[in-house]
């Protein structure tokens, strides 16, 4: 079965669709919003999740590409109405920053690649707070563009809704193809052991690269969506501060699985929302909420789950449901020998 | 022509010389193996081979062209594959998918983007093949963390194979392994095909001898001798060298 299915969740991704489908009919209209931009930040933490949990590279300027795609759809979007063609140039440039930028950066790890990124993101936060004339400056820029695929324009916090839904599930199956894909399974060799990789043949720098590529690609996807949805782009959206909101997804969600950093998204959003409501100081209760989360939950929200359930209900009565996770201690050896 | 010839070779890890001026030459088909002392440079030389680390100065000869400053990725497809001393596995990956990945090596497809690695005929083919004949087949699905060590060992050797080399090189392959094991794992390297050549490293002189058709002693980074079994056995210096000195094994 699994055999068949290619390592691809499909009926997974199956309901998944269908659920994400259904969503708005029990949303209130606010809800609908906040999960549309749920979706959007959710590709972007699933592109930076790609390269942290399956090639082991952790970056601090993830938002560079996410920054990249909101300024094209931006800044071309004056002259070209097309979406197809704006967003395709955004994953185009996305992409090509990602390669040629990542030529550079993959060949360190660490420290170094996370100091790396951060730097290069720098730079184009710099260019855009820097060239006003073209980029508004930290005034930002409003975004002409309306997307419409050809069945007219999409408008309204449903017609949003939808589409980044789409967007989002579309990504969400490329990257699982992806992962199950012989490239794929070569950039995950890559971090587990990329001694082993070179001695069998693998060129393990190209395998790097191109993750770093396709996530910048995706990213910068997410970006020009967001432009879409905002009708806003600032420098911000290029800064440190959002890379590590992004980091923070990812590792709240967990990183060695495609959705969790998605989940991880979805939290973070629904905990700013709420916690901002009530405290202006809400980014220190986040990171608190980071900083346990670090700690107690390595791997994110799923293994949390799991943790909790062990931690809260009794072992007794979790015998009854037939699971038991820790079998009574074998009888030691030396007792036996004392017999 | 030789399919491995090492000529000249120098291997310094800053001040200390560790490889002096090795010279090495594998004939076609032959099963070499490189016996010395513990620290003698031997795992070295496979690094160097292999282009695992740099070396200084000198040259690596495959069929004739040098390949010794070529990366490591590059000479595999040229018909050489390497094992470690120490396992060197996907730790956390399957048997099965450690196979994969090292065929998956070789294969055109090896940058393939959509259609998923476990659809491919080809690959599942020969994995299975390989598994099988290597009694790793019921262990397929286990992460190769919960194989035992000696099990280890054997896919430490399989993925090598994977390659399809010509030129094979064994650092130990036997090292940590039970006396059964050992004898399992002698009994498949004597059933290797002819037509592949080996360079193995090994202590055990049980099975030194059960599959050497040549033997090169390294000593303090140099060849100190190299010829056919008996001369090596009945030499009076390497008994000096190698079973005085160390004092691992008796003859
Ligand atoms: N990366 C390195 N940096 C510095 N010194 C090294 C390095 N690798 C090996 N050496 C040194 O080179 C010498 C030869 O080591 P090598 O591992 O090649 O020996 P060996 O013949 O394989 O020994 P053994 O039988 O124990 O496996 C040793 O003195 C070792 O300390
Ligand atoms: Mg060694």
């Amino acid at each position: 079965m699994r055999r068949l299915l290619g390592g691809v969740p499909w009926p997974g991704i199956l309901i998944l669709a269908v659920l994400v489908f259904a969503l708005p009919v029990v949303l209130p209209p606010f809800g609908v919003s906040v999960a549309t931009e749920i979706f959007i930040l959710a590709i972007f933490a699933v592109s930076l999740g790609l390269i942290i949990g399956y090639a082991g590279l952790v970056s601090l300027g993830h938002a560079a590409f996410f920054g990249a795609g909101a300024y094209t759809v931006a800044l071309l979007g004056e002259r070209v109405a097309n979406t197809y063609a704006l967003l395709a140039a955004a994953v185009l440039i996305g992409g090509l920053l990602a390669l040629f930028s990542g030529a550079l950066f993959v060949r360190t790890s660490g420290a170094y690649f996370l100091m790396l990124t951060l730097a290069f993101a720098q730079v184009l936060f710099a260019v855009a707070f820097e060239a006003r004339s073209v980029t508004g400056g930290g005034d930002g820029l409003s975004v002409a563009a309306v997307p419409n695929f050809g069945f007219g324009e999409v408008t309204g916090d449903y017609g949003l809704y939808y589409m980044m839904a789409a967007f989002f599930l579309g990504c969400y199956l490329l990257l699982r193809l992806f992962v199950a894909s012989p490239a794929g399974k070569a950039v995950r060799g890559v971090m587990e052991n990329e001694s082993r990789m070179k001695a069998l043949g693998f060129n393990t720098r190209s395998y790097k690269l191109l993750a770093y590529g396709l996530s910048g690609a995706i990213a910068s996807l997410a970006g020009a969506l967001y432009a879409y949805f905002n009708f806003f782009v600032t420098p911000d959206l290029l800064g440190w501060v959002f890379s590590g909101q992004a980091l923070i997804m990812v590792i709240v969600g967990g990183a060695g699985s495609l959705l969790g950093p998605a989940i991880g998204a979805g939290f973070f959003l629904l905990m700013q929302e709420y916690l901002s409501s009530y405290t202006e100081r809400w980014q220190l209760v986040m990171g608190l909420i980071f900083v346990a989360f670090v700690l107690v939950g390595r791997g994110g929200v799923f293994d949390l789950l799991a943790l909790a359930f062990r931690k809260v209900i009794p072992r007794r009565i979790r015998r009854e449901f037939g699971e038991d996770p820790s079998p009574p201690e074998p009888v030691t050896t030396q007792k036996e020998k004392a017999l | 022509m030789s399919p491995l010839a090492v000529r000249n070779l120098n291997k310094s890890f800053k001040a200390l010389q560790v490889l002096k001026d090795v010279s090495l030459e594998v004939q076609d088909e032959e099963r070499h193996v490189v016996i010395g002392p513990n620290g003698a440079g031997k795992t070295t030389l496979f690094n160097c081979i292999m282009g695992t680390i740099p070396l200084t100065s000198g040259e690596v000869l495959l069929d004739g062209r040098n390949v010794g400053t070529l990366p490591t990725h590059a000479r595999v497809p040229l018909g050489m594959s390497r094992t470690f001393q120490k396992n060197n596995l996907f730790e956390s990956l399957t048997v099965e998918e450690n196979v994969h990945l090292a065929i998956e090596a070789r294969k055109p497809y090896r940058f393939g983007l959509f259609k998923p690695l476990s659809w491919r005929a080809d690959l599942l083919e020969e994995s299975e093949e390989l598994l099988r004949r290597w009694d790793l087949w019921g262990r397929r699905e286990r992460k190769v963390r919960e194989l035992s060590y000696g099990e280890q060992r054997l896919l430490e050797v399989l993925l090598a194979l994977a390659s399809k080399p010509r030129m094979l090189l064994l650092d130990e392959p036997t090292s940590g392994m039970s006396p059964a094991e050992t004898a399992q794992t002698i009994g498949l390297i004597q059933e290797l095909p002819r037509s592949l050549t080996l360079l193995v490293v090994e202590h055990d002189m049980e099975v030194v001898f059960a599959i050497a058709d040549r033997i090169t002693v390294l000593h303090h980074g140099e060849v100190f001798l190299s010829g056919p079994p008996e001369e090596v056995r009945g030499d009076e210096r390497v008994r000096e060298i190698y079973f005085g000195g160390g004092a691992r094994h008796d003859a």
